[in-house]
């Protein structure tokens, strides 16, 4: 490509020979010139090309600056974050002493109710330590030398005499039980109560046989339907069962038959026991007033009791968490509910 | 002494449970078989004389105990640990015959080794009877080494 130094400077031609050869010489270096141009041209787009790329490049790194920028911006931002993650979890920290402080200060207190809870209980159970062996010694005494005036007396008493001994003595038996009822009832209050399944109808026909032996003469028709069983402690379960069904045994003894029943009134919230019976009733007016100590409805001459009877089943089926009422009409039986969540 | 030397005795702060217990014994012609004593101390110096030295001690051990549970200055507890603990005396049934029906008494006196527990009933009828039907076990029915 590169033209022939020859073809730049032609000699001297004759005329016509001379004159071809120097358009030829022309033409060859027009050729030369162009090809330079091409050449030229060639290296433009070359260099074109180059500037592309760098633009290119300069490009990418741009590119690569702002990521960079993001990563770095990403990380000024994790940190941040970081630091505002580490003053919470700080605050969660003190929050969590704090609450266990708390937790240490509730124990203590805890703590002392439960001293001042066991000594009030020690104290009550002196109490009915004593009452128990103090107040039955004097009733002793009273009943036994009641005794033996009679035993030894008696021909020198009239009847009125030996009528008014025998109350003597009959009220020192009836202090003694009011004494051993109101021990129990207390007692029951400072029990443990030990829960496991009880078959309830079972109890209650077992429970209904010890009475109806109780009462030879009486003509008793009782019916146990079945029942859930129920989660409680048996021992006091039992002691409810007896203080019902003697009840229902006992206001039914004007009857020529007496009807008594145990069941369950299923319901929302499960199920209500109940023992039913067709005795004298009571008048609902007063049914508030079943279940204090030492509350009676009826003439105690006509039907016995100290009257401690249902304020000790109310008390066991409430320290179980359930409840205990009673629907009657007089002369027409009563029916006693509880529950036992 | 007397006839039948003493075959019961009774520990019994009360005098009124004493004479009601005596007046049982009476009807049963056994008063005079008997020895009350009013507290623990009473008991023990009963039962453990001290002795003189070089002489032995003049032991005159019931057949049966009928013993209160509480007593002034060392109660019946203490009474029946000491009778159970000694190789001389641990073979005397001890009949806790008490006022208290409480269970850890109850529990406490099988524990100290008693032979028996009665809770002296109020009635007079009933515990007059008690009375008799203990006497009659422990001193007639009952049998003891070496008798």
């Amino acid at each position: 490509m590169t033209p022939a130094p020859a073809a730049a400077r032609p000699p001297a031609p004759p005329e016509t020979t001379g004159l071809r050869e120097r358009i030829a010489g022309l033409e060859a270096a027009s050729r030369a010139t162009l090809n330079i141009l091409e050449d030229f041209d060639e290296e433009k787009g070359k260099s074109r090309q180059l500037q592309r790329a760098t633009l290119n490049l300069l490009e990418d790194f741009a590119e690569e600056r702002r990521k960079l920028q993001q990563v770095q911006k990403a990380t000024v931002n994790l940190l941040e974050d970081m630091s505002y993650e580490r003053a919470k979890l700080g605050e969660a920290q003190r929050a969590l002493l704090n609450i266990l402080d708390d937790v240490e200060v509730e124990r203590a207190r805890a703590e002392r109710a439960k001293a001042l809870t066991e000594a009030a209980n020690k104290e009550l159970e002196a109490f009915s330590y004593s009452v128990s062996h103090d107040l039955r010694a004097p009733l002793r005494a009273i009943s036994g030398f009641v005794e033996a005036v009679v035993e030894d007396y008696s021909p020198r008493l009239d009847d009125e005499g030996r009528r008014y001994l025998g109350l003597v003595k009959e009220n020192a038996h009836k202090m003694g039980q009011l004494i051993d009822d109101l021990l129990a009832f207390s007692r029951l209050g400072r029990m443990e109560i030990a829960r496991t399944r009880v078959d309830l109808e079972e109890l209650a026909k077992e429970v209904f046989e010890e009475l109806a032996a109780l009462a030879p003469g009486r003509k008793l028709r009782f019916s146990a339907l079945p029942v859930p069983a129920a989660l409680a402690d048996k021992a006091l379960l039992r002691q409810v069962l007896v203080n019902l069904l003697a009840n229902a045994v006992k206001f039914t003894k004007h009857r020529d038959e007496a009807v008594i029943e145990f069941g369950c009134l299923r319901g929302d919230g499960g199920c209500a026991y109940y023992v039913g019976d067709n005795g004298v009733g009571f008048d609902m007016q007063y049914a508030g007033k079943l279940f204090g100590v030492f509350q009676r409805l009826h003439d105690v001459s006509e039907f016995e009791g100290t009257g401690v009877g249902l304020a000790l089943a109310c008390r066991i089926v409430t320290r179980h968490g359930g409840r205990i009422w009673a629907e009657g009409k007089v002369s027409e039986g009563a029916k006693f509910y509880f529950t036992l969540p | 002494m007397n006839k039948c030397g003493i075959e019961i005795m009774i520990v019994e702060d009360n005098p009124s449970d004493a004479e009601l217990v005596l007046r049982v014994f009476r009807k049963h012609h056994l008063a005079d078989c008997c020895v009350v004593l009013k507290d623990g101390v009473e008991a023990l110096d009963f039962l453990f004389p001290e002795s003189a030295p070089g002489e032995p001690a003049a032991r005159r051990l019931p057949k049966v105990v009928f013993l209160d549970l509480k007593l002034p200055r060392v109660d019946g507890f203490e009474v029946l640990r000491r009778i159970k603990s000694e190789e001389s005396t641990k073979n005397i049934p001890v009949v806790i015959l008490t006022s208290s029906n409480q269970e850890r008494d109850i529990k406490e006196a099988y524990d100290l080794g008693a032979n028996s527990f009665v809770s002296k009933p109020i009635k007079a009828e009933e515990f007059n009877q008690a009375v008799a039907e203990l006497t009659a076990y422990w001193l007639k029915l009952n049998r003891l080494p070496g008798q």
